[in-house]
């Protein structure tokens, strides 16, 4: 589903971000990137959604070769991907069904396929209940899930999250945790960058952690401090 | 077509334009001065325009006969000037009538009574279709036998048709600066409503919305701004001309005369083509330097 090969990433101002990253997800998989801030995870999803352009390698995505896509078919490699981020990025003056229905309205989405598919997703992140509401009146894990409805109305085969519960308590993040691992279990890529242990180590799924731009360790039922040694571990 | 998506599309556009109010009306304000100054330019253009035409109408070839002229001469003269296609009239002066208008030209100043013997010439007055061919109806003329002297005013003539084409000039100058001050303003303005819109505008990208699409909404802002603008400018000059023309003729008598009424429904349609393009370029180019960053 997602494939990279020897990519790098060297941005205008001279700093590395990735260096020749080989890295292969498959069909259905739930993986985290985990590493220290700086160290490349939010390249390496931006790589993917193609907000960055590789400076080598090779990406495919969904079947599509992002390191050589045209800017005139970045809109069409959007729509096979939903993208979280820690801030929400929510509309303030759009209500929650708006902010999502917006998603597939600006694609040109027929009425008939946005009347059914919203609602069906607002009960999927379980906000059928405040979809009048604004996200100024919503908790920091409801404007969460209802970004990641936005994400997924599209009905994307993969999700990618930078930092998803980066801004939430730990109440909320066991929340939004269990939502993705939801998504993940219909059928979903997902894709999660983060820096939080607990979620890491509570779930023990697949751990790739990334250091200085390169793939320290990746492994399936992984851990947070993976490929780390003690001293590491104390002094970071 | 989906009837849902228009309505989208409409309440985006509309509540875009209504939400950043301030900026709508500079920009409409700066259409509407520029394109009132474009409309009394336009019509300051076309008013000398029609003057100097009118001018050039009134214009007319004298082809003075010799003494000796002979009526066979004076036929082939008529029948050569008849021939011309440049040629719009014709008329056989005697010298009998050259005098009586004389006299009537010059009642009260010159008693032409005085004169014991007419000294005038017969002479044929020719008019042309255009102006610009009366020089060289004036040359072939002269070059028959039996036309002794050719007199058409040349200086009037040369200064006029060099003035017309040097207010061409001008004034094809003068349109541009406006049309570009204008746009400028406006792609200023639409750039204002992009920034106020960025986070709208990186969601939809991220969504995968095209550049077209996410154009669109700030293209038709600027084509209202730009429309908007021409109204304010058409209804501003409509006022000015009712309340001004009457004594603008009262001051100037002879404005009556020369000056001929520029066909308003023409120039309204070119100010609104100038706002509505103006909008519309401003907006792209606004708008297409955000997508590309």
């Amino acid at each position: 589903m997602i494939s990279l090969r020897g990519v790098s990433l060297v941005y205008p101002n001279g700093v590395r971000a990735l260096d020749n990253i080989t890295l292969e997800i498959a069909k259905g998989d739930f993986v985290f990137l985990v590493g220290d801030s700086g160290t490349g995870k939010s390249s390496l999803l931006r790589l993917l959604y193609r907000e960055a352009a590789s400076t080598t390698g090779e990406i495919i995505v969904d079947g599509i070769r992002v390191d050589r896509l045209r800017r005139s078919r970045v809109p069409a490699l959007r729509r096979h991907l939903g993208v979280v981020f820690q801030d929400f990025k929510l509309l303030v003056d759009k209500t929650v069904w708006e902010n999502v229905a917006f998603a597939m309205q600006v694609t040109g989405a027929h009425t008939r396929d946005v009347m059914r598919q919203v609602p069906r997703v607002l009960d999927l992140v379980g906000l059928s209940h405040k979809s009048r509401m604004y996200p100024g009146e919503l908790s920091g894990g409801e404007q969460q899930r209802a970004a990641i409805a936005r994400a997924l109305v599209n009905n994307p085969k993969i999700l990618l999250c930078d930092e998803p519960t980066g801004n939430l308590d730990p109440a909320n993040t066991t929340e939004i945790t269990a939502l993705l691992l939801r998504i993940n279990l219909k059928g979903t890529t997902v894709v999660v960058a983060t820096h939080n242990q607990a979620v890491v180590d509570r779930m023990r799924r697949r751990v790739v952690r990334l250091e200085d731009g390169r793939i320290a360790a990746d492994e399936e039922r992984g851990y947070y401090y993976l490929g780390l040694r003690e001293s590491q571990v104390l002094s970071g | 077509m989906d009837s849902g998506k228009v309505k989208f599309f409409l309440a985006e556009v509309l509540r875009n334009f209504s939400r950043n109010t301030g900026m709508q009306v500079t920009a409409i304000g700066t259409v509407a001065i520029t394109i009132v100054l474009l409309g009394l330019f336009l019509f300051v253009r076309a008013a000398i325009a029609d003057a100097g035409r009118q001018l050039l109408d009134e214009i007319s070839v004298s082809a003075y006969l010799r003494t000796d002229v002979t009526p066979l001469q004076v036929r082939a003269i008529a029948h050569f000037l008849a021939q011309d296609p440049r040629v719009a009239s014709v008329q056989y002066v005697p010298k009998k009538q050259g005098l009586a208008e004389l006299r009537e030209r010059t009642k009260g100043t010159i008693d032409v009574a005085l004169l014991t013997e007419n000294p005038l010439p017969d002479k044929f007055r020719i008019k042309a279709r255009v102006a610009d061919d009366v020089p060289a109806i004036a040359a072939s003329v002269r070059r028959l036998s039996g036309v002794d002297n050719v007199v058409y005013g040349q200086k009037i003539v040369q200064r006029l048709l060099q003035l017309g084409a040097v207010l061409r000039r001008i004034s094809i100058a003068v349109i541009v600066v406006f049309v570009a001050v204008a746009g400028i303003i406006i792609a200023n303005t639409i750039r204002l409503t992009v920034f106020a819109r960025r986070r709208e505008i990186a969601i939809m990208q991220l969504v995968g919305a095209t550049n077209t699409y996410i154009r669109l909404p700030f293209i038709c802002e600027g084509l209202l701004d730009g429309l908007i603008g021409a109204l304010v400018a058409t209804v501003l000059l409509a006022i000015a001309r009712a309340a001004l023309w009457p004594r603008l003729l009262e001051a100037l008598p002879w404005a009556q005369l020369t000056v001929v009424p520029v066909d308003g429904r023409l120039l309204t349609l070119e100010l609104f083509a100038v706002g509505a393009a103006i909008g519309v370029l401003a907006s792209w180019v606004s708008v297409g330097r955000h997508l590309r960053t």
